[in-house]
């Protein structure tokens, strides 16, 4: 990939020219589904563009005690990472990728969350420090069955390329490391039942709290971009991809918008979870499918 | 499961809000906001005493008085309605834009900004009927039986 075709992927296609639309869209579609799920009318469609505007023009009150260089520095590299990962998704075929832009891809995914985990601890908030620490301790939990079942769907595919893995034909193995990345999902957005580090009724959004104006409103959109990073990863994964570029994106964009919905209505139908039952979940119910995928995984390439 | 179910209801049965600036039909047992009357009004203070959520505010003067009516604190409740024996206070039909039939309580922005504060004058008080004069009773004294039978 030249640098040119990286920057273009980067800034314009599926980076932050359509990265951050369709961040803005995620947010609604969820907030609105969850709304509608209520009995609610949910909020409008231009809604998180108005509050992203509205928290760009608030201004930041001094806070004492806190170093303000590194309480701005921890939004912006959340939303720089999150639109990286965006901009490595191979949405339309033959669009370039490396080998082991996945890793690249998992790691770029990682850093927004290591950034709440800090902004959390800087802010010298207890609230913030309390939503830190359930989120590094839920980070801890669900990140192992969320590799684990990566690296079994690279493995059994024999490549860690995005691209490659998004042409090669879908296998039985490669449905039960989505599936336990799917369970891994509402813990990488935080969303219910695994809300937990930035509840909002117990801990004031947690790492959140010290936060206002345009810190927040980057806090936001590094929100929204996770989504369209992580449902994008979800929907390369299980969609197949074809020679045609539009049918291509078109099954792409459906398919992330049906696993927003999923979520929305997993989020709307649970409540929020303790922290020891969260871990609970995923080190002694979920971490089966995912050591389940990896030694078939392994199998299959000893065996091959 | 049922909670599922009751998602799928809730997503295709419609919404129970409304986008802000749209607001609720009240209902007919509405009570709507309090009016006043200075005209009836004898200020005798009962509204104010039966107003728990303190929307009624009086402060009596020389020779006049000050009544006054925050709807941005009130409960509706109808207690000072009921216990007004001067019939001076009513529940509303037409004054602050309030119809039963479609307007719900009126939005406000500050604290006390639909406030309204009344200075009605005392009436003189209404001339003592004449009250006649009682007859004097005298009351029979017994004889004393001192020296009686002797």
């Amino acid at each position: 990939m030249s640098l040119l075709t990286a920057l273009a992927r980067l800034l314009i296609f599926p980076g932050i020219l359509f990265a951050v639309p369709a961040a803005w869209f995620f947010l609604w579609v969820e907030r609105k589904s969850v709304a509608m799920m209520q009995g609610r009318v949910g909020p409008p469609f231009m809604q998180p563009f108005y509050d992203f505007i509205k928290l760009l023009g608030k201004e930041t009150p001094q806070r004492a005690g806190v170093a303000g260089g590194l309480m701005r520095a921890w939004p912006l590299i959340a939303v720089s990472t999150a639109a990286g990962a965006v901009g490595l998704l191979p949405v339309l075929p033959s669009s370039g990728g490396f080998q082991g832009d996945l890793i690249l891809l998992l790691a770029l995914l990682e850093v927004p969350s290591i950034c709440i985990i800090a902004a959390g601890f800087s802010s010298r908030s207890i609230f913030g420090e309390i939503g830190s620490a359930r989120e590094a301790v839920l980070s801890v939990s669900y990140n192992v069955v969320f590799l684990l079942a990566i690296i079994s769907v690279a493995a059994s595919q024999h490549t860690f390329r995005l691209e490659a893995l998004a042409q090669l034909p879908s296998t039985p193995l490669r449905w039960v490391g989505i599936l336990a990345i799917l369970i891994c999902l509402p813990a990488k957005l935080h969303l219910n039942p695994f809300s937990l580090p930035n509840a909002e009724q117990e801990i004031y959004s947690g790492p959140m709290v010290e936060f206002a104006g345009p810190e927040l409103a980057m806090w936001e959109l590094s929100h929204g971009l996770e989504w369209v990073a992580a449902t994008g990863l979800v929907a390369t994964l299980i969609a197949p991809q074809t020679a045609f570029w539009g049918l291509s994106a078109l099954v792409f964009i459906a398919l992330s918008f049906g696993i927003v919905l999923l979520l929305s209505a997993l989020a709307a139908a649970t409540a929020r979870l303790a922290i020891d039952t969260t871990v609970r979940f995923y080190w002694q119910c979920t971490i089966i499918f995912a050591v389940l995928a990896v030694s078939s995984a392994l199998f299959m390439r000893i065996r091959s | 499961m049922r909670i599922l179910t009751m998602l799928w209801k809730n997503f295709w049965g419609g919404s129970r809000t409304l986008l802000f600036p749209a607001r609720p039909k009240v209902t007919q047992r509405f009570r709507g906001l309090v009016q006043f009357d200075p005209e009836l009004c004898s200020g005798c203070a009962i509204c104010k005493f039966r107003c728990t959520s303190r929307a009624i505010t009086y402060q009596a003067g020389k020779g006049e008085f000050t009544w006054g009516y925050d709807p941005g604190q009130c409960t509706f409740c109808g207690r000072c309605v009921e216990g007004c024996t001067e019939h001076a206070l009513k529940e509303g039909h037409t004054e602050h834009a309030l119809s039963q039939e479609s307007a719900c309580p009126p939005i406000y922005l500050q604290e006390g900004e639909l406030k309204k504060v009344y200075t009605v004058k005392r009436k003189a008080p209404a001339p003592k009927p004449a009250t006649p004069v009682a007859p004097k009773v005298t009351a029979a004294i017994p004889e004393s039986s001192t020296g009686g039978a002797q």
